[in-house]
């Protein structure tokens, strides 16, 4: 994605991609049961790529190093961030990634309009403007909602003529604690109003069980039901119990067919933490390298402040490469999040720390 | 603030960027303190720099090429005048009491609260890679064994002038590993840096007086090359010479200090070959993010060698091109490197390895793409002569013996790193390999509480942890070392080439001539003539009764086989339980007390001490015996703390087979007390005899043959104990040699077992005068002692959430 220095062309090219801004969808993988393919075949080092045929008895094979994992996760934090401009740039560029949320019981369609209205104008306009970055399309990635409030979404950023993309959680978010049926039609209906983006959650049982065949077939079924709109697949991972089961997780919700898979529901008692966001990143290159496939990664709950989406962005960009730094395969799903960052890059431009109330609520 | 004209966002493509490199901050602290010293550092001696002698000095670049500053080189005139300093300097240093030693220690911990940045600055400058937080940890560590010193390592005494030598790729974390455990325990230290390390030591030996170190306690010499730190060695002052660094500066230490008379431990930590074992249990995606950043650091200490399990090898490559695709190129030391490694490459491609590599190859400068070479073979020229830069060999292995194999199949035994999740393949892969660290599911870690002892070609000291602590210290009991000596000029080629005195026929008196008679020596369990076929002449106590007996004419072949036999058994017998090992001794010591009168007998005739005194004499071997069958369970490591989280395992093991060469003094007891030591902690052992007096320790022969241990675990070989002494330091099976014998013989050894280097343990007999061992003497520290040069350490890592 060209933000800055994009032609005007390039720039329409954008708004008009926003609503299909996802990369290619990943088909998913059936499953086989060859004792050939228990290791991963590695597609890319041939430039072969063709829907892999995996295992799922590799799966339970695997086997994560937890203080490994943490000590990466450490070596990421401790990466250098960038300063200055450049800091102001990748802030920017974490808008973009932004998934503005609100899934709370008491939302309704007011809070609603204004969550989507401040998706569409994430940053002060006149902020923009002294930048120079106001007429480059500078919107979050998409609103995200629970099914209810689809409609809602969907009537006011036609009316604010955006085509911004409307998320919807389903299937019994967030515990996923309902009947199959109902979880569904839940996304059936989802879609039918109008959401292009469904957030699915796991059925933990499943995981926790080791049942991932089951697993694999269920969401099969709701990648079914999503028909055309993208799928993320929620792994709720603090609820997973090991590092290894978010790796078995995170690879048979990619091999059923998510477009993304995320890291909870925000509704967990541990949410987004960079080890956990390492061992789903390493699933997803695991995933590409046998496959060709790039599954999207969005990190959710608890990301508050700008200076852990830049921390984020690190991740990314060490562990999967620039490739994945765009709204197509990263997200980050946060609500409070973006007034922070708004605040950082009013100091950037202003030299001056501004108050909460100088800058629009959501 | 900024406007629309500096504003430049660089996103672009999805190529986020960091900006340019943020100017570098003007490291003010490390210039101030530079620019104090007229960016001329001088020698640091009895508390304050000193200006050299003549005057020399020689200047030091950074990793940009720009002067920093110039260090002194010291000449004669300032060695000793060093040397004095440091003599006053143990004393003054020396007789503080623990909690004042302790507390000068915590002190600079304080002091590098306040002077931390200068310290780290400078350290960065000088690229002497040790963290101020690295620094605090050992000072701390430290701090505590010197207050407790006299409580828990009771009947030790300090040494006196340890100099810490260090070749200029020494990191400054090593050298201070050395430097602090000698002052802990009460040494004073004459450190001879590298010198790029040298500025950052010289401010530490400045901040140590500022915390209220005696002058002359730290001195530091510099200089331009090791030359300086052989002269300092050469110093009649110094007590104990303690080398970390490179192997060849190492070597020629050694060789130069032969005759001396000052024991010399060496640590080459740079340059060995260390494997990265990866099984096909192994977190594949860590494993691969921890050996790039292992190989491909800019400053590497070690060789890595990539060994990973054939069913995951596809895997592990596919991994390492991906994440390997967007390194940076590592910038070299110099353009000669970028030649060798070009070569190396080359070559490399030649045998048919394939390349992995980050990023094009520029065509010029100092810089080179990270490189994985796949396909390579323990015989590639790669692996066998690594050349330094961002190469990784990459070999293949099929089950987890030959991992264990491929591992050890080197002449290094520094560390290993090791990658599964299989708990007991971890700890049976961590036991086999001879190499002094493990770290298991990581890499690199170092604490000063656990041992660093490098096995075969890596070391003859220990490092770190209590292990290392008794390098610094000497037994209260002992007699003070004696003063050095000169070597003499000797011709090595030459030594213990004399041919013994031939046998002939003799015509004494044939009334009372009774045929002496002809004893065997025991090579492989049996008793057994020399291969030569050849005896010597025992003579008969006070020179005058002629000859009282013939003994076998052992020689190179005699001990050949010997250490065919004894490499055969030692394995075995070092995995024997504790308790087994304890059960042998025993049964030997009660083998002993059922022979007491037919050995008593032969220590009356050969020595010609009387009946009542040869059987005290046995009596206290067989109690020796029984001692050290009671230390057998005794001798073990422990489970220590890891920096951070997980265990970490301290494991003594037996240095393998040993050659001892015996004192003449108390025959049997003495041969009964090493053979204790060295078999009890589960060594196979090669004994000489003394010259003089073999019949005890052939009499012993008896008590061996009809003991349980296995044929060729203890062999005993006689004949010309210079001829013997060759042929043991000529044998690189044999990891350790305890010689008891001529200054002659000592230079020898010393000079000789550097390639591959020996533990050496030396004692010139020097007749009459003190400085012998007193065998009957039964402090613990005198057989602490003596099993700690039995042990090497090993210590196992096991990092965990």
């Amino acid at each position: 994605m060209r933000i800055l220095g994009a032609t005007d062309d390039e720039v329409d090219k954008r708004q008009r991609s926003l609503s299909l801004n996802m990369s290619p969808r990943n088909p998913g993988t059936t499953l086989g049961f060859h004792a050939e393919t228990l290791n991963v075949r590695c597609k890319v080092t041939t430039g072969e790529v063709s829907e892999a045929v995996r295992d799922l008895e590799w799966i339970s094979k695997v086997r994560v190093n937890t203080q490994a994992v943490l000590k990466r996760a450490q070596f990421i934090q401790r990466q250098k961030i960038p300063k200055k401009q450049w800091q102001a740039a990748w802030l920017l560029k974490a808008v973009t990634l932004i998934d503005l949320t609100t899934l709370a019981g008491d939302d309704t369609s007011s809070n609603v309009h204004r969550l989507c209205l401040k998706a569409v104008q994430p940053v002060r306009y006149d902020l923009l403007k002294k930048i120079d970055m106001h007429d480059k399309g500078v919107t979050t990635a998409a609103v995200c909602v629970y099914p209810s409030r689809v409609t809602d979404a969907v009537r006011s950023l036609k009316a604010a003529n955006s085509s911004l993309p409307v998320a919807s959680v389903a299937t019994g978010f967030p515990a996923g604690q309902t009947p199959l049926e109902t979880r569904l039609q839940e996304v059936r209906i989802a879609v039918s109003d109008g959401a292009t983006e469904i957030d699915i959650v796991i059925n933990r049982m499943l995981a926790i069980t080791g049942q991932w065949e089951a697993m694999y077939n269920e969401i099969r079924q709701f990648r079914e039901a999503c028909g055309p709109a993208h799928m993320k697949t929620i792994l709720a991972v603090g609820e997973l119990g090991s590092f290894t089961n978010v790796y078995r997780a995170s690879m048979v919700a990619m091999m059923a067919g998510s477009d993304f898979i995320k890291t909870s529901t925000g509704k967990e008692a541990v949410n987004a933490t960079y080890p956990v966001a390492i061992v789903m990143v390493r699933a997803i290159r695991d995933y590409f390298m046998s496959t060709g496939h790039k599954v999207g990664f969005k990190p959710a709950g608890g990301i508050r402040t700008a200076e852990e989406s830049l921390v984020w962005l690190t991740l990314i960009k060490e562990e999967l490469g620039d490739d994945w730094l765009c709204p197509g395969l990263f997200r980050l799903g946060a609500s409070s999040l973006l007034a922070d960052i708004e605040r950082q890059i009013y100091h950037q431009v202003t030299g001056q720390y501004a108050a909460y109330h100088d800058l629009p609520m959501a | 603030v900024f406007t629309k004209s500096n504003y430049c966002v660089p996103i672009c493509q999805n190529e986020m960027h960091f900006g340019a490199d943020p100017s570098p901050v003007p490291f003010l602290l490390h210039q101030a303190w530079l620019e104090h010293h007229s960016r001329s550092l001088g020698l640091f001696i009895d508390g304050k720099f000193v200006c050299p002698a003549d005057g020399r000095s020689c200047s030091l670049a950074d990793s940009k090429g720009s002067i920093v500053c110039s260090t002194a080189c010291a000449e004669e005139a300032d060695i000793s005048q060093c040397a004095s300093s440091a003599v006053n300097g143990f004393k003054s240093w020396s007789s503080l009491s623990c909690n004042q030693r302790a507390k000068v220690l915590l002190r600079l911990v304080s002091v590098l609260g306040q002077h931390g940045q200068c310290f780290s600055e400078l350290c960065e400058l000088c690229e002497a890679s040790c963290s101020t937080a690295a620094l605090v940890r050992l000072l701390q560590f430290y701090s505590s064994w010197a207050q407790l010193r006299d409580t828990l390592l009771t009947d030790w005494t300090p040494l006196g002038v340890v100099a810490v030598v260090t070749s200029k790729d020494c990191s400054l974390y090593s050298l201070l590993l050395k430097v602090l455990p000698a002052l802990a325990m009460g040494n004073s230290v004459v450190v001879v840096p590298g010198q790029s390390t040298a500025p950052p030591v010289l401010l530490l030996a400045q901040l140590f007086t500022g915390a209220g170190l005696p002058a002359g306690a730290l001195n530091v010499l510099t200089g331009s090359d090791i030359t300086l730190g052989v002269k300092v060695s050469q110093n009649h002052s110094i007590s104990y010479v303690n080398y970390s660094g490179n192997k060849e500066d190492g070597v020629m230490l050694c060789k130069a200090t032969a005759g001396m008379g000052v024991p010399v431990s060496v640590s080459p930590c740079i340059g060995a070959i260390c494997p990265f074992i990866i099984f096909e249990s192994a977190d594949i995606n860590s494993a691969v993010d921890e050996v790039m950043e292992a190989a491909f650091r800019k400053k590497k200490e070690v060789f890595w060698v990539l060994c990973v399990q054939e069913s995951v090898v596809d895997s592990v490559v596919a991994h390492l091109r991906l994440r390997m695709a967007k390194m940076k190129c590592v910038t070299l030391h110099s353009e000669a490197d970028r030649e060798r490694l070009d070569a190396a490459v080359q070559e490399a491609q030649q045998l048919g390895a394939t390349l992995v590599q980050s990023c094009a190859d520029p065509t010029s400068g100092a810089q080179y793409p990270s490189t994985v070479l796949c396909g390579v073979a323990p015989s590639s020229p790669c692996v066998v002569n690594p050349c330094p830069g961002p190469l990784l060999p990459l070999m293949t292995f099929r089950s987890n013996t030959e991992a264990v194999t491929l591992g050890n199949h080197s002449p290094h035994g520094q560390a290993a790193s090791i990658w599964t999740e299989d708990l007991t393949l971890a700890l049976e892969t961590a036991r086999s390999l001879s190499v002094g660290s493990v770290w298991v599911n990581s890499h690199s870690i170092s604490d000063p509480c656990l041992p660093v002892c490098g096995h075969k070609d890596s070391g003859t000291c220990t490092d770190g942890g209590q292990e290392g602590l008794y390098q610094f210290l000497r037994p209260s009991s002992s007699s003070p070392p004696l003063p050095r000596s000169s070597p003499v000029s000797m011709d090595y080629t030459q030594f213990g080439t004399e041919a013994s005195p031939p046998i002939i026929p003799d015509e004494s008196d044939p009334a009372r001539y009774v045929s002496p008679q002809s004893h065997l020596q025991f090579v492989a369990g049996k008793a057994c003539k020399s291969v030569s076929g050849c005896s010597v002449a025992v003579q008969s106590p006070g020179g005058g009764g002629g000859v009282l007996a013939y003994c076998p004419d052992g020689g190179r072949k005699d001990v050949r086989n010997a250490v065919e036999a004894a490499i055969k058994v030692q394995p075995g017998w070092m995995k024997k339980s504790p308790s087994a090992r304890a059960q042998s001794l025993y049964s030997l010591a009660k083998g002993l007390e059922s022979k007491r009168r037919d050995i008593a007998a032969a220590i009356n005739t050969q020595t010609g001490l009387s009946m009542d005194e040869a059987e005290k004499e046995v009596e206290l071997s067989i109690t020796r015996l029984s001692v050290w069958a009671a230390y057998c369970d005794k001798v073990q490591g422990g489970s220590l703390p890891m920096p951070n989280s997980g265990s970490a395992l301290s494991i003594p093991e037996a240095l393998g087979v040993m050659g001892v060469v015996l004192p003449d003094k108390n025959p049997l007891l003495s041969m009964v007390t090493v053979l204790g030591a060295t078999i009890a902690t589960g060594n196979a052992v090669i004994m000489v005899p003394s010259q003089k007096y073999p019949l005890p320790a052939l009499a012993f022969i008896k008590v061996l043959q009809s003991s349980d241990l296995s044929a060729g675990l203890v062999n005993v070989i006689t004949g010309s104990r210079d001829q013997l002494t060759v042929a043991l330091a000529n044998h690189s099976v044999i990891k350790a040699i305890w010689y008891w014998g001529s200054a002659e013989g000592c230079q020898y050894l010393q000079y000789t077992c550097t390639s591959p280097l020996k533990t050496l343990r030396l004692c010139k007999d020097q007749e009459g005068k003190d400085g012998e061992l007193n065998w009957t003497q039964c402090h613990p520290s005198f057989l602490e002692e003596m099993w700690r040069s039995a042990v090497q350490w090993k210590s196992v890592w096991i990092p965990t959430a």
